[in-house]
């Protein structure tokens, strides 16, 4: 079953699709979950959705084994603690800020973290969770686990030093990393073409002879084949690899923004032209790969996970006062009594 | 609250507070291999203050590892190493160097307990050396205590004793939560004491009193502990004040059952420190004073500290650091207020 119109769909087995049909699936119904509850004010804060970036956490997520290491980064998480496999439930809970959460409802949209699941959490800090990525994979390399870290971040956060420091770092020790950039074309507002002054993010590997590749991170074919590649790399001790990973923001930065740098007509031809998960809808259903009707089912299926995982949320208590003081230090502090930290 | 170095059983040697530090690093290394050094020039160099001397060659790259300059990486990589469940000792080679690792410190290390619901906790020891009185100006003579022990998430602290200096420093590698470890580089080799050639911890979290009094409570750490002990000799001898020394040792967390019980003794306090007054500990100290012994208090707080500047340079670094005579002027004040 496979399409004349694709030419990656040759590469990988039907197993390999169905996955990454699935997970992006999940993404995209999950988002959609959130995007309803955000806009009843369920959801406290501010989220950053994923719209627009299925196809590459997807790709990512397939490519992965178990326990390799995510650091994730850049501002669309969401979809990555789906495909590091933590349940509906406990991120919609951690969202939610309840008890139920991975982080107990103190971490939120964006600073998820799971140890058990080998997920490290983010720093707001973009950009700086690269260096502890290279400590994770340096710590693999020393204790010869075999795994490997991938760490993502976005276009924005390229421009930090400490990402950069990173590279060096893993360069120079041949680290088993996988960086990958997940280049929307805008931080924010301001549009990768004005922020940097090269063609593509992934030359920044260049300089230290990283394997760097620059992708369509729309096509979760060729994310899944290059990140797979690089994956294989780091394990077998190639060292480390630079993937940009060129996707599209199909919404705000975060629900509510206005987009007043970006026209109507820009953001309804990106979603057009580049909604990963309709166009790969449409090639998996013209390769025969899958029907519409079964298609409809998967979707239904995953909007049930979903509609169960919101009531698990709303069901769940807040977090206890008493807890506030917990899990910054190591309680009782010394003998002076806990809650004295 | 402890008094100065207990009894020592056993085989001991006189060592420097660097020297004291460096036996730290090797004992705990020997008892655990999961503790490793990492840092600028700490390897094959032994570090700039020979703080790691001689690491490299019984444990290997491995073990002591040379990084890039980079500060930022050098922390953020440990981190990574530490989320794993390595215990590493990243070195930074002078405080002031530290800046680019700032938000990699704040930002993961301190949080990373919080982010995991305790799951995660970066085990770690950041050791740096600070402090001034070396004739080199800004980054490379500067105490900036208080940023980090503003930090939830860090222990934050300073030995002032070769014998402490190890006791601690094995402490702070055992503790599960990240620790700012500051020496004060001005008496790195200023004095010896007898350190045990064991393995021995000294409790994180407690001041030291080492001078009893009861005049006033004189509240200071690191290389500011010898000039205010001297300053209370002389006091005595000079002006019959008494004067209660108190080395707080732990900046975060403060002994705070310490400070209140000397101060509610005395009724009158001092604090001397190095870094720049404002935003100092000198303020938190006061404070802490305030709200749980204002009754006891009989004169206003005396801060004797550095200035509100950047590290001076050479002659300006006399004036900018508590010796002595300032240390006495503000103790008489307080005495006499």
């Amino acid at each position: 079953m496979v399409s004349d119109t694709n030419p990656h769909f040759e590469d990988v087995d039907a197993e390999t699709v169905d996955e990454l049909l699935e997970q992006m699936v999940r993404i995209r119904r999950f988002e959609e979950g959130v995007l309803d509850e955000f806009s009843e004010g369920s959801v406290p804060g501010f989220v950053h959705l994923c719209h627009g970036h299925e196809a590459s956490h997807a790709g990512m997520g397939v490519a992965m084994q178990p326990d390799d290491w995510l650091a994730v980064g850049g501002s669309r998480l969401h979809g990555q603690y789906i495909v590091k496999g933590v349940p509906f439930d406990e991120i919609m809970a951690e969202l939610f800020g309840k008890a139920t959460g991975p982080n107990g409802g103190k971490g939120g949209s964006m600073h998820l973290a799971d140890v058990d699941r080998h997920l490290y959490g983010h720093a707001a800090t973009i950009g700086s969770g690269q260096n502890p990525a290279a400590g994770l994979a340096l710590a693999q390399q020393m204790r010869e686990t075999g795994n490997v870290v991938l760490s993502t971040i976005g276009d924005g956060g390229t421009s930090r030093g400490s990402f950069h420091t990173a590279l060096v770092f893993a360069a120079a020790w041949n680290l088993p990393v996988v960086y990958i950039i997940e280049n929307n074309g805008f931080a924010i507002s301001y549009s990768t073409q004005q922020q940097v002054g090269i063609d593509s993010l992934a030359d920044y590997g260049k300089p230290l002879n990283i394997p760097s590749y620059s992708i369509d991170g729309s096509d979760p074919v060729a994310v899944y084949e290059t990140i797979s590649e690089a994956i294989t790399r780091a394990r077998e001790g190639g060292g480390p690899t630079l993937v940009e990973s060129r996707v599209t923001r199909l919404r705000g930065h975060f629900e509510g923004d206005k987009q007043a740098y970006r026209t109507e007509e820009e953001a309804r031809e990106s979603n057009a032209e580049r909604d990963p998960v309709t166009n790969f809808q449409e090639r998996v259903i013209e390769a025969g790969h899958i029907t519409a009707e079964a298609y409809d089912a998967l979707v239904d299926e995953i909007d049930d996970e979903v509609g169960a995982a919101i009531q698990f949320a709303k069901d769940s208590p807040d977090p206890a006062p008493s807890t506030a003081y917990e899990d910054v230090l190591r309680l009782p502090l010394y003998g002076q009594g806990e809650g004295d930290a | 609250m402890s008094q100065q170095a207990p009894d020592i059983d056993g085989a001991t040697e006189n060592l420097t507070l660097v020297q004291a530090v460096r036996d730290g690093l090797q004992s705990e290394m020997r008892d655990d291999e999961d503790v490793l050094v990492m840092g600028e020039d700490v390897g094959k160099n032994g570090g700039v203050f020979r703080a790691t001397d001689g690491l490299y060659e019984e444990f290997g790259e491995d073990r002591v590892i040379d990084t890039p300059l980079a500060e930022a990486g050098i922390v953020g990589t440990a981190i990574g190493m530490a989320a794993y469940g390595l215990k590493p000792v990243p070195e930074i080679q002078f405080l002031g160097f530290i800046y680019p690792a700032f938000d990699q410190i704040v930002s993961h290390a301190a949080r990373l307990r919080t982010r995991s619901r305790g799951r995660f906790t970066a085990q770690m020891v950041i050791r740096a050396p600070y402090g001034g009185g070396i004739r080199a100006p800004e980054h490379h003579s500067e105490s900036t205590e208080a940023m980090f022990a503003h930090q939830p998430g860090l222990k934050v602290q300073i030995p002032s004793t070769p014998y402490d200096a190890k006791g601690m420093l094995i402490a702070a590698i055992r503790d599960p939560d990240p620790v700012v470890f500051l020496e004060p580089k001005l008496i790195y080799r200023a004095f010896r004491e007898e350190v045990p050639d064991e393995s021995y911890e000294v409790p994180l979290g407690e001041a030291a009193v080492r001078r009893e009094g009861s005049d006033i409570s004189v509240f200071t750490w690191g290389a500011m502990t010898r000039p205010t002990m001297e300053a209370a000799e002389e006091l005595a001898e000079e002006d019959g004040i008494d004067a209660e020394v108190v080395d707080l040792r732990s900046m975060s967390p403060l002994d705070k059952d310490t400070i209140v019980e000397s101060f509610k003794k005395t009724g009158r306090a001092a604090v001397v420190h190095e870094a720049p007054k404002s935003g100092g500990l000198g303020g938190e100290i006061a404070t802490i004073i305030q709200e749980e012994a204002l009754m006891y208090q009989e004169a206003p707080v005396e801060r004797i500290t550095g200035f509100d500047t950047p590290f001076p340079l050479y002659a300006l670094e006399d004036y900018y650091l508590p010796e002595p005579a300032r240390i006495k002027k503000g103790i008489r004040d307080a005495v006499s207020f």
